[in-house]
């Protein structure tokens, strides 16, 4: 009975701790502006991403070769059917370019996933086994390092056939060295610590502690890594696919559209711009994150942001008291 | 911060001005080609930019008028035929290289011996497979043997560009051209531009323009932005949209015909009805219009231009009639099945638009196109694969011999390397119309054979495609329907 | 120091080995560079004999013993696109790309510099802010669309620059700024971060109270302790752009460097030519990386080799 009920206080306290620490980043976030902008664009995205049948007002495939290169609302020859205009196929570059963006999404959390998964089992075992896995683990991540990455990563993909599939395995084998290296370098900080040597003692195998008890506290930095990573994934897909390696058609990628839209910049610039600017704006967003997940998980520099932060306020307050006291003289 | 900016700024704008200078001078033109010449042996390669200079330097033994007529060149008369096998040519006298050797029977026998020479190995050897032999008769008079008959070797010896043969055994012949056209190489910088000029000793009439620079940008987007920023006077495949925003725009029906191949032994086009269907289903008015804003004209039913020999201008196009098609796909009892339509993408102008939008008038009518897009070579693949064909291939045939002869011995006969169809009867007209000498037979033969295909729907023929050029406000030229970048053609204002 | 390296020209090699390898495998696995090079209606004959001629129709072994004695005598053997050697096309587009990558990041370096140092004097300052957030917009902006950008605006609709090709230094404005750009971006954002890093260690702060002047101790003192890691950045930016991250910028621009070269030679299936180019980019990308220890030996001494 008492064990239950001892549950169920862990359980709801440990709910409430949960909630305050989302509160908590809340107010963090509130404090910091570009980083709720940030925020709330991926947000968006995400659902632009999950919903984009039901929001797109068009089928991203579907042309009309009798609308093509239609410019924007705006426009005198616009029309609100097409609110960012069409393409050179007459197909609605606003569905497109909502439809675009899972291809991103998708490529950069895959790619993460793939290369942040690969590279952390990678980095654990160096780390923590030592001697002659580390050696071989290390001595890899330098050889690979050392690659003209994208030439390889451009002659495979053209050998193979260009594809979602082959972007993604393609930019996760080029992507995962980093996740090894930072992963064997934290392992090694906590290897020492107290609760890693007392699983130890007790008898827990490796991979029981590598994953139970060193993971779990490699989670922030990671995070961030992440994140970063994510935003270089995003350019490379678009990147790839603009120089006619990545995605292909009919599918759609903002790095394809704007492939296709450079023939017709001069004439039509929201080919280019349109997913040009979505891309601009994803990344945007990503780095906002992750620099603000940086500054809070950084304990030193989130003493010195609430130092300016506080500086900030007795500022206003010390000019309010002024004004007051110009006022009542 | 700011200072530095504008400091940027001006060292920008001055650094334009001395570059913008160099452009200057009336008889000095800039023509942006989409590909540098890998080499400028004249006789070596199968290459665009190689051609579009060395038609310049070299002269043809034969050559076309603008319209597309055969003329002579540095022969004296056309070519006439001795027996079945053997073509005599004369040639006209007086005629120099431009390092002073005279061009005669010697100069050509060694030309043609060259390129037919298996350890040459030329990629032009398709142009000339039938010759077997050259013989010199006198000081302008030679002959030239052929494996069995051909009846269009004039219009192989309009691609035998003649060169020199003491000069062209100079080991750095590839990059120092000498010929007997009206142009003459000054020097290539290699990734950046080729320089000629002009010829003041040329045989026939001089050309206006002096000097020609000829730079090479791959990119269409950047070869238009180069016209646009004035900085070149001629660029070739001008996206049709753009024909009102360059400075000035010409174009001419060209050589190219994008068709898709229809698989005629299996899957559901094997049934004539659906390949029929799949024709008219197919808007080809609306493509000309909408996808080619008007330039390009619908294919009569063949793989021929009116200007090719072997048109047949009985034979018309499927009309567009959605009604038909639905109703023949219905007797077929084909409704909604899947075929396989395989294209590529950035090698022909507007390839991949053109699958999209064949795939989406077929769905209209009830055949659900599968449309792949592969990356040249592989598409390549698909293309050459005799055991499984797809059910269509999208592929642009460009007969630069304006003869039904090297596109129906590819695509129409059965077996050519992309044929989809095993038709005895076509095959053998073909074969037969390869080498009969006789014109009027041989054009009949011609005319049955485009019937016969047209009538089993082996194809579904698209359009004629016309070249667009962009050209700078100065710069006049009418274009050609064999698209050469004839320098000597132009003018400037 | 001789140990030191011993050991890096070992491991420079074992790269360069494993590239190369890694190359010939994935092109020959399915390169049938034949068919892509004849004009389309060649015949079967035509093409059986022009692969003959070219040794494509041997077993691969024999083929992968003969690469090896090319790479033994550097000799490549003539590009199957450009009929002449490979590694003459490879040494004429090199000195191109380095030009670029030399120019855009030198750029780079001489606006991130002072950027950053400024940045940093007043953190949380509307100075500081704006560059943080231009630097991470810079981040941002794909490099391809910001040439595209730069071609519409300067060379078409003002006209002040060229729009593509190597002819002229003017030339070189656009693709190097366009190279610059994210270089810019991650290098003000590195010597802000070590420049506040700085300025907060003890030393600095007795050197301002002890009345050493201003420019002094920022440009001097400060900088050259936070010299180590914006140079690790740029090291690493430069083989980045060798290592094939300036195909882009080369492609937008038209610039005949060898990230230009690698694509079209792909693109044509010239396996000796886009072997001669993952080769030489593997080569330099080893050297800088050995460059760079030494560099960062000569700067801080304690630095241990291994």
């Amino acid at each position: 009975m008492t064990n239950k009920n001892n549950i169920e206080q862990a359980i709801t306290e440990n709910r409430y701790e949960w909630l305050g620490k989302l509160k908590e980043l809340g107010q963090e976030l509130r404090r910091d502006k570009a980083g709720l902008i940030g925020v709330v664009l991926i947000t968006t995205l995400v659902l632009v991403a999950l919903f984009a049948s039901y929001i797109s007002p068009h089928d991203p495939t579907e042309q009309d070769l009798t609308a093509r290169l239609v410019p924007p609302a705006w426009y005198e020859k616009g029309s609100m059917d097409h609110i960012f205009g069409t393409d050179h196929l007459g197909r609605d570059i606003l569905s497109r370019s909502i439809h675009g963006s899972r291809v991103s999404l998708w490529v950069g959390t895959s790619v993460v996933l793939l290369a942040g998964s690969f590279g952390v089992v990678m980095g654990l075992m160096a780390g923590y086994l030592g001697g002659r896995v580390d050696a071989f683990v290390m001595r890899w991540i330098d050889t690979q390092v050392a690659f003209p990455g994208l030439l390889l990563a451009l002659i495979i993909l053209a050998v193979i056939g260009p594809s979602l599939t082959t972007v993604v395995v393609v930019l996760s084998l080029n992507g995962w060295m980093v996740y090894g290296r930072m992963t064997r370098s934290a392992v090694l900080s906590v290897k020492q610590s107290p609760y890693v040597e007392a699983a130890e003692i007790v008898g827990g195998r490796w991979p029981r502690i590598i994953f139970r008890h060193i993971l779990p506290n490699l989670t922030s930095p990671l995070l961030t890594l992440a994140i970063l990573e994510f935003a270089r994934i995003v350019l490379a897909e678009a990147a790839l696919s603009f120089l006619g390696l990545g995605i292909q058609p009919p599918a759609t990628s903002w790095g394809l559209d704007v492939a296709v839209g450079k023939n017709y910049m001069f004439m039509a610039w929201w080919l280019v711009t349109i997913p040009g600017c979505a891309i601009a704006i994803t990344v945007l967003a990503v780095n906002l994150v992750a620099s603000w997940l940086r500054l809070i998980s950084d304990p030193q520099e989130r003493e010195k942001q609430f130092a300016r932060h506080m500086a900030g306020r007795m500022r206003k307050q010390l000019n309010l008291k002024n004004e007051k006291e110009l006022a009542r003289s | 911060m700011k200072k530095f900016g504008r400091l940027l700024l001006m060292a920008m704008f001055m650094l334009a001005l001395v570059s913008t200078s160099s452009f200057a001078g009336n008889e000095s033109i800039t023509i942006a080609l989409g590909s540098e010449p890998t080499t400028l042996d004249p006789q070596l390669r199968e290459d665009g930019g190689e051609r579009a200079v060395n038609d310049n330097i070299y002269d043809t033994i034969l050559t076309r008028t603008p319209k597309g007529e055969l003329i002579p060149l540095l022969a004296a008369a056309m070519p006439t035929l001795v027996n079945p096998t053997t073509w005599e040519v004369k040639l006209r006298s007086g005629i120099k290289f431009h390092n002073g050797e005279t061009m005669n029977a010697d100069a050509v026998v060694y030309s043609i011996k060259r390129v037919i020479d298996p350890d040459y190995n030329s990629e032009q050897i398709s142009f000339f497979s039938t010759i077997k032999d050259a013989s010199k008769v006198d000081e302008l008079t030679l002959n030239i043997l052929t494996k069995g008959s051909d009846p269009i070797l004039p219009s192989r010896l309009y691609w035998m560009k003649v060169v020199s043969p003491n000069h062209s055994k100079d080991p750095k012949f590839f990059e120092k051209p000498i010929g007997t056209g009206p142009y003459q190489m000054v020097n290539w910088k290699r990734g950046q531009s080729i320089e000629l000029k002009r010829n003041e000793n040329y045989w026939g009439t001089a050309p206006q323009i002096k000097t020609v620079n000829y730079r090479f940008i791959e990119e269409p987007g950047t070869r238009l932005a180069g016209l646009m920023a004035g900085e070149s006077d001629l660029i070739t495949n001008l996206l049709p949209e753009f024909t009102k925003q360059v400075p000035k725009s010409v174009h001419i029906l060209g050589l190219e015909h994008p068709i898709i191949i229809l698989n005629a032994d299996s899957g559901v086009t094997k049934d004539v009805r659906v390949r029929q269907a799949l024709n008219y289903a197919v808007d080809k008015e609306a493509l000309a219009k909408g996808l080619f804003e008007g330039f390009a004209q619908v294919a009569q039913g063949q793989l021929l231009s009116p200007s090719f020999f072997g048109y047949n201008d009985q034979v018309k196009a499927y009309p567009y009639d959605l009604a038909k098609a639905k109703k023949l796909i219905k007797e077929a009892g084909a409704e909604g099945a899947t075929v396989e339509l395989v294209g590529t993408s950035g090698r022909w102008l507007k390839d991949r638009d053109i699958v999209e939008a064949v795939a989406a008038y077929w769905k209209k009518a009830g055949i659900n196109a599968k449309v792949r897009i592969f990356e040249f070579s592989e598409y390549l693949n698909r293309l050459f694969d005799r055991k499984t064909r797809a059910d269509g291939i999208f592929v642009t045939s460009s007969n630069e011999l304006l003869d039904a002869d090297k596109s129906f011995s590819a695509y129409y006969k059965a077996g050519g390397i992309g044929s989809s169809n095993t038709d005895e009867k076509l095959a053998g007209l073909i074969d037969q119309a390869r080498s009969e000498i006789d014109v009027e037979k041989r054009t009949d033969l011609y005319h049955q054979a485009v019937k016969q295909a047209h009538d089993q729907a082996y194809f579904v023929w698209l359009l004629n495609i016309e070249d667009v050029y962009g050209l700078s406000k100065r710069l006049d030229w009418a274009g050609r329907v064999d698209a050469r970048l004839l320098v000597q053609e132009m003018k400037v204002r | 120091m001789g140990r030191f390296i011993l050991r890096r020209l070992i491991h420079g090699l074992i790269v360069i080995m494993g590239v190369t390898i890694i190359v010939f495998v994935v092109t020959r696995m399915v390169g049938d560079p034949v068919k892509v090079m004849l004009p389309l209606e060649s015949t079967l004959e035509q093409r059986a004999a022009f692969e003959k001629k070219l040794g494509f129709d041997r077993p691969i072994y024999i083929q992968f013993v003969d690469f090896m004695g090319d790479i033994a005598r550097l000799d490549f053997g003539d590009s199957l696109w450009q009929h002449r050697p490979a590694m003459e096309i490879v040494f004429e587009k090199l000195p191109m790309t380095i030009l670029l990558t030399v120019v855009g990041i030198g750029l780079a370096c001489i606006i991130a510099i002072p950027m950053g140092i400024i940045a940093a004097l007043r953190p949380g300052g509307i100075v500081d802010r704006i560059t943080v957030f231009g630097s991470l917009l810079g981040l941002s902006v794909p490099q391809f669309w910001l040439g595209l950008l730069f071609i519409v605006l300067l060379a078409v609709q003002f006209r002040i620059l060229p729009t593509s090709g190597s002819a002229t230094p003017s030339h070189l404005i656009m693709p190097a700024l366009t190279m610059a750009l994210p270089t810019l971006a991650r290098l003000v954002m590195l010597v802000r971060s070590s420049m506040i890093d700085e300025l907060n260690q003890q030393y600095v702060k007795t050197s301002f109270a002890k009345g050493l002047p201003f420019i002094r101790v920022v440009g001097v003192h400060a900088l050259r302790n936070a010299g180590l890691p914006v140079m690790t950045l740029v090291g690493w930016e430069v083989i980045r752009a060798l290592a094939g991250y300036s195909v882009i910028v080369e492609t937008v621009f038209a610039w005949p460097g060898i990230g230009l070269t690698a694509i079209q030679a792909i693109e044509r299936e010239d396996l000796i030519l886009v072997q001669a180019i993952v080769f030489t980019a593997a080569i330099s990308v080893v050297l800088i990386n050995i460059a760079m220890d030494f560099i960062y030996k000569l700067i801080d001494p304690r630095l241990k080799l291994t």
